[in-house]
């Protein structure tokens, strides 16, 4: 039987997606608007740090590639969006720690 | 394990918007490195050239000698590198495409070949193929320039780097035009005379005549300063400038904090440089005014700079950044020097001319040099990992910029550096040769630092280092 992921599973599946000028996974630098899972299907909306980052597309790519990695997940949709902008008090106690913010 | 989601208990998905333009806006990773790495063989031989010759250091720079070594840097080292980086960087900082590769490649042919003949012509003192080779270069620089024209015309939202870049473009053709016609004044045009050639041509030889008959109305010296000053500070400044308003809010986690400042500190450089590039071709006294008005200009932007910095949310500045705060500082006793080189009552002796050359020396190796070590530390390990990594991620765990390089000799590089200036800037106001080439030694050390980090971060699209997530993927 195939068991469907909860947001806590997804969201450590993309807690190995790291900004890789930050150091830091996406979940904790708060890029991560919002997730839906519905059955097999999971989609997420996310930011990047500023727009134009020349990474988007590898990091939305990465994202894509980390829930298609997760057990139970059969297709994932990934929306970059920029309303509202990123800012660096969305980032958690983890992310403020990993990339030295204060 | 609770979801920890920052932003979902704070944004509704309702109100997000999907991004208009996500397209890629990288250029291929070939392009930039191919100017890079072109750059980085043109300052080693620069280099080593001084440390072999010091007394070009050491003596007053016109002779045929410091001008070959000064478009070997200018032209070789800087402009390549800063066209492969622009090629890159604009796309990013202007949120759009490059108008087209294939005129970057192309215009990277024009310019290897212009930039070497000039530097092998000057060096023979050849100015008749200077100019030739300058007209190729020329031709390169054009399709630079309009490449980026065109990608600024898509730009949807106008803003302060779009105002910077466009400048700098207008800059960079009078400084082209400018080099091309002091070329044409030195040179005669006597070898066709009666010979029966194309109308085409003689219109072209025509206008070189009147071209060079132009120019003879101006002192060389003069003509020669007021050209470098376009390119060193309409060029090279104004992007530095102008792309840093992008650039070290980004790599800062901070913001511009006053855009009207930031607004004024690149209206101000233009007008102070517009004056600064005629009286100083005109020997005016009014160059020590438009040469205050360039200072305010540079003073604006170091304020706002500060200004970001201190909004920061990122406690800790890398290297790259440092190096390139550390350039910016250099802008200082830059136009202290400046200031002090355009006071129209300096008496025209030989320390004034150490004096400039000191000048010229801390402006190319200083200022614009360090800013660039800075940034090739944040350029090269991005295009080696975009090439390399970019697939990548999410299906393994890849390195982060930083791991790709080591930050250790990165840290010795940035002293050698400082040593260095510090040291060479001495040899040269004491007209010795010997501490001056004990400077550029120091310089060198530091190009060593940083050729073994950029074979390390290489090694990397040879040899990627990927390592398997942990065990919660599909059993599939």
């Amino acid at each position: 039987m195939t068991t469907i992921p909860d947001e806590s599973q997804v969201l450590e599946a993309l807690r190995e997606v790291i900004d890789p000028e930050l150091g830091c996974n996406l979940v904790d630098l708060g890029l991560i608007y919002d997730i839906k899972i519905d059955g097999g299907a999971v989609s997420v909306a996310m930011t990047v740090t500023t727009p134009g980052c020349p990474m988007h597309d590898s990091l939305r790519a990465g994202v894509r590639n980390a829930l298609l990695n997760l057990e139970g997940v059969a297709s994932a949709e990934v929306d970059l969006v920029f309303d509202p902008p990123w800012h660096p008090s969305m980032m958690t106690e983890v992310g403020r720690r990993m990339t030295g913010a204060y | 394990m609770e979801a920890i989601l920052p932003l979902s208990a704070t944004v509704s998905p309702v109100t997000t918007r999907p991004a208009a333009a996500a397209e890629p806006t990288v250029p291929s990773i070939w392009l930039p490195l191919s100017f890079i790495v072109t750059g980085l063989l043109a300052l080693l031989t620069a280099v080593g050239w001084m440390i072999a010759q010091p007394d070009l250091l050491t003596t007053y720079h016109y002779n045929q000698n410091i001008i070959a070594l000064t478009h070997l840097v200018v032209l070789g080292w800087i402009c390549s590198v800063v066209i492969g980086a622009t090629y890159q960087l604009v796309p990013v900082a202007l949120e759009t495409k490059l108008y087209s590769e294939r005129l970057a490649k192309c215009q990277f042919v024009f310019h290897l070949v212009g930039f070497v003949g000039m530097v092998w012509m000057f060096k023979t003192w050849n100015m008749k193929q200077v100019g030739h080779f300058g007209s190729i270069l020329g031709l390169g620089a054009g399709l630079f320039i309009y490449n980026l024209a065109r990608t600024l015309l898509r730009v949807q939202k106008w803003n302060i780097v779009a105002t910077a870049l466009a400048s700098s473009l207008a800059w960079f053709t009078l400084s082209i035009l400018a080099g091309l016609s002091i070329a044409a004044g030195k040179c005669s045009y006597d070898s066709t005379e009666g010979a029966a050639v194309a109308s085409g041509v003689r219109t072209l030889i025509a206008g070189l005549r009147s071209m060079g008959a132009f120019m003879s109305r101006f002192d060389a010296i003069s003509a020669m300063h007021a050209h470098a000053h376009l390119g060193l500070i309409g060029l090279f400044t104004m992007l530095v400038v102008g792309v840093s308003y992008k650039l070290v809010p980004m790599f800062t986690l901070s913001e511009i904090q006053n855009r009207r400042r930031a607004g004024l500190s690149i209206a101000l450089l233009n007008a102070g440089l517009l004056g600064a590039f005629l009286s100083i071709l005109l020997r005016s006294p009014f160059k020590f005014v438009f040469g205050m008005v360039v200072c305010a200009a540079l003073g604006m932007y170091g304020w706002e700079i500060a200004a970001v910095l201190k909004a920061r949310k990122r406690a800790a500045l890398d290297w790259g950044v440092r190096s390139f705060i550390t350039a910016l500082c250099l802008l200082a006793p830059l136009g202290l020097l400046g200031a002090v080189l355009a006071w129209p009552r300096l008496p025209l002796n030989v320390f004034t001319g150490q004096l400039e050359n000191l000048y010229g020396f801390l402006g190319a190796f200083g200022f614009v040099t360090l800013a660039i070590i800075g940034m090739l530390h944040k350029i090269v390990p991005f295009l080696a990992w975009f090439k390399t990594y970019s697939p990548h991620v999410g299906r393994f765990r890849v390195p982060t910029l930083a791991a790709l390089y080591s930050e250790h000799l990165q840290r010795i590089g940035y002293w050698t550096w400082l040593t260095g200036l510090a040291a060479a800037g001495a040899g040269i106001l004491l007209q010795s040769d010997v501490v001056a080439r004990l400077g550029v030694i120091a310089l060198s050390f530091t190009l060593l630092m940083l050729a073994v980090n950029i074979a390390k971060i290489l090694s990397h699209v040879l040899q990627p280092k990927l390592s398997p997530l942990p065990g919660r993927a599909k059993s599939s």
